[in-house]
């Protein structure tokens, strides 16, 4: 189990002084555990002049798996990737464990957050364990060399994404759902308190799809805090703690699964007929497919 | 019936002159500098004369009056301005074959002469006596040009190593015996450095690891360039540090010269060959 | 691991087997054990001494820094735009330099000593003209921008020159050899007015081989790590230019040598990790031009031949080779 690892490594989360991924750090900004990890409020973007986001809100705790769903187009790559520092917000405020993100350079915000993509390049003759050694550049200096530390940060890291069986194999050899676990350990050798995670089940199959998402749902069981943008509703039920419903540009839900995803959202937001039922830890979504086009009907 | 017979002959004597001058061309362009002035010299005036674009050429001061085509690659002359002017014959270059084979095209008789050397220019400068009916002009001129080159090349004292070199820029070519320049420069009583290459062009590029072990005792640079340039092109070959070694280089024996004498053939061979022994060679 | 430590230790012996060739063998015959004694100072005779030291010496150095710069410049546009058929021609960089040398060759012949500079300019001139357009507008720095931006000042640049050419075609075969590409026996000199260009480029080179790995992983993994993908984009193209620039400078048009020096070292080491493709060009590309340059003016002597035609005969056949091992 992924979060065993980290207890038997003396990294658990119940060890003075260390925050939930083991990077040595005092206490948080001046406020309790629980403060916010990330708190972003009213952010807008306009890309060539569109507004694409008008105005949304996002914050996640350690510990916390936060599902951002939403039809096609409502915002919620550019959410993450605004409050990521990777595309401009036009107006809101982004605060990273209390520091807001205009004033924090690449190295900085490197350490407080980590980003996987939906689909990394995969480039020629680069293996899973030199992909994730690149992961942990962020901790090097310009020209300096890997330590000792840095090599265990880089096992530590496959270990929590389970792709050590294939740590040295070429990217080209793996299958859809080995390779993103590949990008999720990238991610997790900056050793960042969040990671956020852009559709990464979207192009996988069922069963590449349970693996991610168990992966994910452990991490933030040992304290990792999770955002991730994704399609399939039912999967967002079962793996997330809050579920952000984001709707032309704007945030217009936040909550639990089940306060959420109510019928009549779904049919305001999707414009589907469809319910969501829980039923001991299996999650199912029942939908009108072929809703007023009833062509059984006598 | 000795009168009968020796009237025949005065009459055929008569009309030969008259048959060679019927076939001799009326309209003669002439794009190289040495037909132009070789038919100057035989008091002939070509129709126009070609010249090519920034080029330097040197001609006689009676065809001030005739057109000037300028020429340029790969043709030479602009085809139709040269078909507007109605040649009978056109003496031409290798350099603008494909100029020719137009010319041929368009029905007029082209000679092609590159002398690359002395003797061959005494040939070429024949041909074009014998082509324009004025054989007997053109073994005058022969005669007169045998003498003066001859007396150009009396008395020579010295014969230094020599090694003539084509272009300043950083790769020359060098000439060789069978290049017009090397031709002129041998006459003019200089050892070629050669390394002992042969090459059917006449040029090539020499290792200077060759020019250090053979150890010139002048140097000269044929570049293409204007006089103002000889200043800063000296300079410059002077402190080449490849050549500093040599005995040239060391006594400051580097020359630029910057007039087509030593690059095409001329017709004042004798001049050159002068040129050459007093201002570069000192002997 | 072992793969990539072996193929690095046979490139570095291949380097020294070129600089021994290079500094050994010429036009003129010198014998071995004359050349050592050149080198460590202990003197021979002096036209032998003249011809190691001030030929074959900077020669074989010249060959060594173009070589290696070219091939770092090849390495670090194919990491930065992630495209296989990078190379510094495609930043405009040797069709600037080409015109530059040219016009002086061909227009301005009495200012011949101010070739390389000239060169120097106008090939980093043609860099920046690129780099101007492909950063101007919507889609700033992406790769096709730059490709395509490089082949309009690419093709502005050969029209300018042939133009020149053909406006003095008397005086064109004097530019024949600065397009054919070729080193010079000239001493120090031109290195001397060149070497800052090439020092600042490999620094930069340096500092870019991290950067460059995390572009390979994408630009949003590369952003997540705190690069920004246009810098690096940027950085790679001014080092690229610097040493191309450089490098044309002194040596002429040298193509081929940037383009396909890094695959072959890819290919032989089975990785892309820049901490081994840049370096590992940098000492291929060097030995392969010190070859060729000793093929180029031996195999003939004393005549000296273009080296772009020997650098092909090394070189094609080894990248044919292993091109049918890996695909």
């Amino acid at each position: 189990m992924g979060h065993d690892e980290g207890q038997s490594r003396g990294r658990g989360p119940l060890r003075r002084g260390h925050g939930p991924m083991g990077v040595a750090s005092g206490p948080p900004e001046g406020s309790p555990a629980t403060a916010q990890l990330l708190d972003a409020r009213d952010v807008k973007v306009e890309i060539a002049g569109v507004p694409i986001l008008k105005g949304a809100d996002l914050s996640v705790k350690a510990g916390e798996l936060v599902a951002i769903v939403g039809p096609n187009g409502a915002g919620k790559s550019t959410l993450v990737r605004a409050v990521s520092g990777m595309q401009k917000p036009s107006a809101g405020s982004v605060f990273w464990s209390g520091r807001p993100l205009g004033e924090m350079r690449g190295r900085e915000l490197a350490r407080r957050r980590a980003f996987v993509p939906q689909r990394m390049p995969v480039p020629n003759g680069v293996s899973v364990r030199e992909a994730v050694t690149i992961g942990r550049s962020s901790h090097l200096k310009p020209l300096r060399r890997l330590t000792g530390e840095d090599r265990e940060g880089v096992e530590h890291a496959m270990e929590r994404a389970r792709v050590t069986r294939f740590a040295d194999r070429d990217l080209t050899t793996l299958s859809g759902g080995e390779l993103q676990r590949v990008q999720i350990a990238v991610g997790l050798a900056q050793e960042a308190p969040v990671l956020i995670a852009d559709e990464p089940t979207s192009q996988l199959d069922l069963g590449a799809t349970i693996g991610v998402a168990g992966l994910l749902r452990d991490l933030a069981r040992t304290g990792l805090a999770v955002l991730l943008v994704v399609h399939d509703l039912a999967l967002a039920a079962a793996v997330a703690d809050t579920v952000v419903v984001v709707s032309e540009g704007r945030t217009v839900a936040t909550g639990a699964a089940t306060q959420v995803l109510t019928s009549k959202r779904l049919s305001e937001v999707w414009k589907a007929e469809a319910h969501l039922t829980e039923h001991e830890g299996r999650t199912a979504l029942h939908v009108a497919w072929l809703q007023g086009n009833d062509v059984r009907s006598p | 019936m000795r009168k009968l017979l020796s009237l025949a002959l005065l009459l055929v004597a008569l009309c030969l002159p008259a048959t060679s001058q019927a076939a001799a061309p009326k309209r003669v362009v002439a794009l190289t500098p040495f037909s132009a002035n070789t038919l100057a010299k035989l008091g002939v005036t070509p129709v126009a004369i070609g010249q090519t674009l920034g080029g330097a050429e040197r001609f006689s001061p009676k065809l001030k009056k005739a057109t000037v085509l300028p020429l340029s690659h790969p043709n030479g002359p602009n085809l139709e301005q040269l078909a507007s002017l109605d040649p009978d014959l056109v003496f031409s270059s290798q350099t603008w074959a494909k100029g020719n084979e137009a010319m041929e095209e368009l029905g007029m008789d082209v000679v092609v002469q590159d002398p690359r050397s002395i003797a061959g220019a005494y040939a070429d400068t024949f041909e074009i006596g014998t082509i324009m009916g004025r054989k007997h002009y053109a073994r005058d001129l022969l005669q007169q040009m045998r003498k003066q080159v001859e007396a150009a090349e009396a008395g020579i004292k010295k014969r230094p190593k020599v090694m003539l070199i084509l272009g300043v820029g950083r790769t020359p070519f060098t000439f060789l015996p069978n290049s017009w320049g090397g031709d002129i420069v041998t006459k003019a009583g200089g050892k070629l450095l050669t390394g002992g290459v042969s090459s059917g062009s006449g040029f090539e590029r020499i290792s200077d690891e060759v020019v250090v072990a053979e150890n010139p005792d002048i140097i000269i640079a044929v570049p293409h360039a204007n006089e103002d340039d000889i200043p800063s092109l000296t300079e410059y070959l002077r402190s080449n540090p490849a050549w500093s070694s040599t005995s040239a280089s060391r006594n400051g024996r580097i020359h630029i010269s910057v007039d087509n004498s030593l690059l095409q053939a001329g017709t004042d061979i004798a001049r050159t060959i002068r040129k050459v022994r007093s201002a570069y060679l000192k002997n | 691991m072992a793969r990539r430590a072996l193929v690095f230790a046979a490139l570095v012996a291949a380097l020294l087997v070129g600089v021994v060739c290079s500094l050994a063998f010429g036009a003129v015959k010198v014998p071995i054990s004359e050349v050592i004694d050149i080198i460590f100072g202990q003197g021979g005779s002096a036209t032998d001494v003249q011809i190691v030291e001030t030929l074959r010496l900077p020669r074989t150095v010249e060959a060594m820094l173009v070589g290696a710069a070219l091939g770092v410049a090849g390495a670090i546009l194919q990491g930065a735009l992630g495209n296989p058929l990078a190379s510094p021609d495609v930043i405009g960089v040797t069709g600037g330099a080409g015109f530059g040398a040219i016009l002086i060759i061909i227009v301005l012949p009495g200012s011949i000593a101010l070739l390389p500079l000239t060169a120097l300019a106008f090939g980093l001139l043609a860099a920046a003209t690129v780099f101007a357009f492909a950063w101007s507008g919507r889609n700033r720095g992406s790769v096709g921008k730059v490709v395509l931006a490089g082949i309009a000042v690419l093709s502005l640049f050969t029209a300018g020159t042939t133009g020149l050419l053909a406006a003095f075609p008397e005086r064109a075969p004097s530019a024949i050899f600065f397009i054919a590409g070729g080193l010079t026996s000239s001493g120090w000199r031109d290195l001397e007015t060149v070497w800052p260009y090439f020092a600042v480029g490999f620094l930069v080179a340096l500092f870019l081989i991290r950067p460059l790995d995390r572009l390979a992983l994408g630009d949003d993994v590369a952003a997540s790590l705190g690069s920004r993908p246009q810098v690096i984009r940027l950085g790679a193209g001014i080092a690229a230019a610097l040493l191309a620039a450089a490098s044309a400078a002194i040596a002429g048009l040298l193509g081929f040598l940037g383009l396909v020096v890094p695959h072959v070292v890819r290919m032989a080491g089975g990785t892309s990790s820049h901490a081994y493709v840049v370096p590992a060009s940098a000492i291929g590309g060097a030995a392969l031009l010190a070859g060729a340059d000793t093929l180029a003016r031996t195999l003939r002597a004393p005549i000296e031949m273009p080296v772009g035609p020997f650098m092909v005969i090394l070189g094609v056949p080894l990248f044919l080779w292993l091109l049918r091992k890996a695909v």
